[in-house]
């Protein structure tokens, strides 16, 4: 027995551990942030209507509301009144910019790492599975996909990393696994894939990319794992020095 | 092998093609009802738009959505860019509220929310996917999966699509999902009289369903015989053996029921 678990039946405690119905707002507005700051959402962009948002995220418009005042006090949405009214985007690179920093820097390394972790887990197992899944029709699609990525701008890369890893996990043939692959992308994508604003990142990105791909026609599990697993490490060790570079600066300004 | 087998594997191939006719029919005469709607327009010189078009759709997809229990999970039509006045990209599609462990029905239907804006990060060119590529190539229905249907609602899926003609261009799809997790209890009870295993595969030899619950659904057959016993079926073959593998094609459902003895 685990000194963590001494008498305690996990299974048992879970039951009425609290739902995680508490900060909802406070989700709302990171996931909202997150798509704007990391450029999921465009500069210009209508939001959905506050209902329509309440309804697509499961949430109440109270809730939506909370999150939209939030934006635009941190200059991240604009809204305006009347027949065409209602909440824009005004993405700016420079307060996105901000915004990614203060986010980064607020975070632990431990939690970065932590998440890294986690979406490790989905997607190493994904490409694993999707090794022993995929078809040749599957593969050859996946190499074209390749070819159409735009490398030439960190949010093209981001853009091509996303559909990849997603496409990946839909080879797996597991719905939970794309689920959860959606769900961490939209929760840690921007942050992990900022290694992609690198240009050297990119093409590195792109040539494991490539060497995924071949993996999975070669129908090797442990190598499709092992290649994504590199990937996802290099990209959080990449933030973490990042970090450490952002807070030297901030302590040299502040001193 | 004896003749034994062989009929009980053409009873069971169909009943595959007898669980799918009832599919096929429904999304055949939703084409017809589409069609007529393009004519109609057509000749009354109006512009045909999304707005009079979805609720044609959504009244035509409703009482497959609402049946208590049915196979069909997502329905409704698919527009080729361009052809409607009102909307360049457009998905009238329709999802029967589906929730939990059991993926069982928990009551009403509801609206895809697609992204149709092809400046947005979300935005997927649908003509890139197979239920659109393939039917649009042949001219002719076909069945998609099964696969995971990350643009609907991430459930494994199969896809049946048939484009829609008018004045001689495709001017969109109509189709349905069906759950393969509701495809299962159907088909699975036929499967287990069969003598050694039998399995339910797509054309690439991928499992949608067998008797032996080790032949995991969503994998793939790698076994050489059924390779090549699916490569005849693939060639137009009805029926194949190669060594212990007999392939039969379940008709014009595009799925091979293979048995190994």
């Amino acid at each position: 027995m685990t000194q963590l678990t001494a008498g305690v039946d996990p299974a048992r405690s879970v039951v009425f551990a609290p739902l995680s119905d508490v900060g909802r707002s406070e989700l709302v507005l990171q996931r909202l942030q997150n798509a704007i700051t990391g450029g999921v959402l465009h500069d210009g962009e209508r939001l959905p209507s506050e209902s329509e948002l309440g309804r697509r995220l499961g949430v109440a418009v109270v809730t939506v509301r909370e999150a939209l005042e939030s934006l635009r006090d941190a200059g991240l949405i604009d809204t305006r009144r009347g027949r065409d009214g209602g909440s824009f985007v005004t993405f700016d690179p420079e307060t996105a910019r901000r915004f990614v920093d203060a986010r980064i820097h607020g975070l632990s390394r431990l939690d970065l790492r932590d998440a890294a972790v986690q979406y490790s887990a989905i997607a190493g197992m994904a490409a694993e599975i999707a090794a022993d899944r995929a078809s040749e029709d599957d593969v050859a699609g996946l190499r074209e996909l390749e070819e159409q990525a735009d490398a030439t701008t960190g949010t093209g890369a981001r853009r091509a990393v996303a559909r990849f890893q997603l496409e990946v996990a839909a080879l797996s043939q597991s719905p939970r696994l794309v689920r959860e692959e959606l769900r961490l992308q939209a929760e840690i994508g921007s942050l992990l894939w900022l290694c992609l604003r690198d240009e050297h990142v990119r093409t590195r990105s792109s040539a494991a990319r490539g060497a995924v791909i071949d993996a999975l026609a070669a129908a090797d599990p442990e190598r499709a794992r092992s290649v994504t697993l590199q990937r996802i490490t290099g990209a959080v060790e990449w933030l973490l020095d990042e970090k450490t570079r952002l807070e030297l600066e901030s302590d040299a300004s502040a001193s | 092998m004896n003749g034994r087998v062989a009929d009980h594997g053409q009873r069971t191939a169909a009943h595959v093609q007898e669980v799918f006719l009832p599919v096929f029919d429904l999304v055949e005469l939703w084409r017809g009802e589409i069609a007529t709607l393009f004519e109609t327009f057509a000749a009354s010189g109006r512009p045909l738009t999304a707005s009079v078009l979805d609720p044609l759709m959504h009244e035509l997809a409703s009482p497959a959505l609402s049946a208590p229990q049915g196979l069909i999970t997502g329905a409704g039509f698919v527009a080729t860019p361009g052809v409607l006045a009102d909307a360049p990209w457009h998905l009238a599609w329709w999802l029967r509220e589906i929730r939990g462990l059991d993926r069982g029905d928990r009551g009403g239907i509801r609206r895809l929310e697609a992204v149709e804006d092809p400046e947005s990060d979300e935005f997927r060119d649908y003509r890139m996917l197979e239920w659109w590529r393939v039917p649009e190539r042949t001219g002719e229905r076909h069945v998609t999966g099964p696969y995971v249907d990350y643009l609907c609602t991430d459930d494994y899926t199969i896809t049946v699509t048939v484009p829609v003609v008018h004045a001689a261009r495709m001017v969109g799809m109509v189709g349905v999902d069906v759950h393969v997790s509701r495809i299962e209890p159907i088909l699975l009870p036929s499967l287990r009289d069969a003598e050694g295993t039998a399995t339910i595969v797509n054309a690439q030899g991928r499992v949608v369903v067998s008797s032996e619950t080790r032949r995991v659904t969503g994998s793939l057959l790698r076994d050489a015989e059924v390779h090549d016993a699916l490569a005849v079926i693939h060639d137009g073959g009805r029926t194949s053996t190669v060594g212990g593998t007999t392939a039969i094609s379940c008709g014009d459902t595009e799925l091979i029921l293979v048995q190994q003895r």
